[in-house]
């Protein structure tokens, strides 16, 4: 039976507040979790997916953008203007999702032991992106809000002990 | 101090990233930088450089040579001992950093950073050089 530990949740909620504000001078605030699929439609036209491994749990992270939402987010973070989501931007998504699964990580392997391995991300690009989970566990969405929009991140695990 | 005429190389398997640092080192008053996609290409940026390199901001994880690789690479050939070399890593645990040291990284970075962050790195980087 699986259980959700709101610890779990929280260094990716701080990694993402973190990153933003020093990477791309923004603040950000978290909004309400909730399980997908049972709260509002998500709009995505970008997104940088990485895999948890551990050996504790398995699942993925997702961090979706829409378009006007992650332009911003760039030009805040390498000062320049972006009118487009080129091949080479895209890894900007990338990296924010490296930072902070690389947050989460630290801190969850060190408060935890959870033993999170190093993974690499995908990107996913299109429009009305909808990301799909195969696990049999479950999938909470953390929005933030901002003042160039709203984002968000999806994780969803399959565990013995969250 | 460093000197900001210093010529950097930036690598960084992202295009964003070496944006970035580029960006962040602008900001410090930098202004020459060559850019290179993993250390393979970085081994060449670096060995083909003129005016030469005297600085190096290195990724971690990247294909084909990964930082830790170019570090190797770097420190084991005796032109470049002394050529100050920074890690940016956005999973730095203990082993990790520790495995860097010992290659004979001079200082690392932590994701996410910015511009008084890595000013105060480099400032500890040329100091222990300074000694």
């Amino acid at each position: 039976m699986l259980k959700l530990d709101v610890n779990f949740f929280k260094p990716f909620i701080d990694g993402t507040l973190h990153t933003l504000k020093v990477q791309c001078s923004l603040e950000a605030k978290p909004g309400k979790p909730f399980m997908k699929g049972k709260g509002p439609s998500i709009d995505c036209e970008i997104a940088a997916v990485i895999g948890l491994t551990s050996t504790a749990f398995s699942g993925t992270i997702a961090l979706c953008f829409t378009k006007p939402v992650f332009l911003a987010l760039m030009n805040n973070m390498l000062g320049e203007k972006f009118e487009e989501i080129t091949d080479d931007l895209q890894d900007g998504a990338a990296e924010l999702l490296n930072i902070i699964f690389g947050h989460a990580k630290r801190v969850l392997n060190d408060q935890k032991s959870y033993d999170i391995q190093k993974a690499i991300p995908t990107i996913l690009r299109g429009k009305n992106i909808q990301t799909k989970h195969l696990t049999s566990g479950f999938s909470i969405v953390l929005p933030f809000l901002t003042d160039a929009g709203e984002f968000h991140i999806e994780i969803c695990t399959e565990n013995k002990t969250l | 101090m460093f000197d900001p005429s210093t010529r950097i190389l930036v690598v960084d398997d992202m295009m964003t990233m070496r944006k970035l640092v580029s960006k962040v080192c602008k900001e410090l008053g930098f202004t020459d930088f060559t850019e290179a996609a993993d250390g393979v290409k970085a081994w060449e940026a670096l060995t083909n450089a003129n005016p030469p390199i005297g600085l190096i901001i290195s990724d971690w994880n990247m294909p084909n040579c990964t930082g830790l690789d170019f570090l190797k690479r770097v420190r084991g050939d005796g032109r470049y001992k002394g050529l100050p070399f920074l890690m940016v890593t956005a999973e730095a645990e203990g082993h990790q950093v520790a495995e860097a040291v010992k290659s004979g990284v001079d200082n690392y970075v932590i994701k996410p950073f910015d511009k008084d962050t890595l000013k105060s790195k480099l400032e500890a980087v040329y100091a222990k050089l300074a000694k």
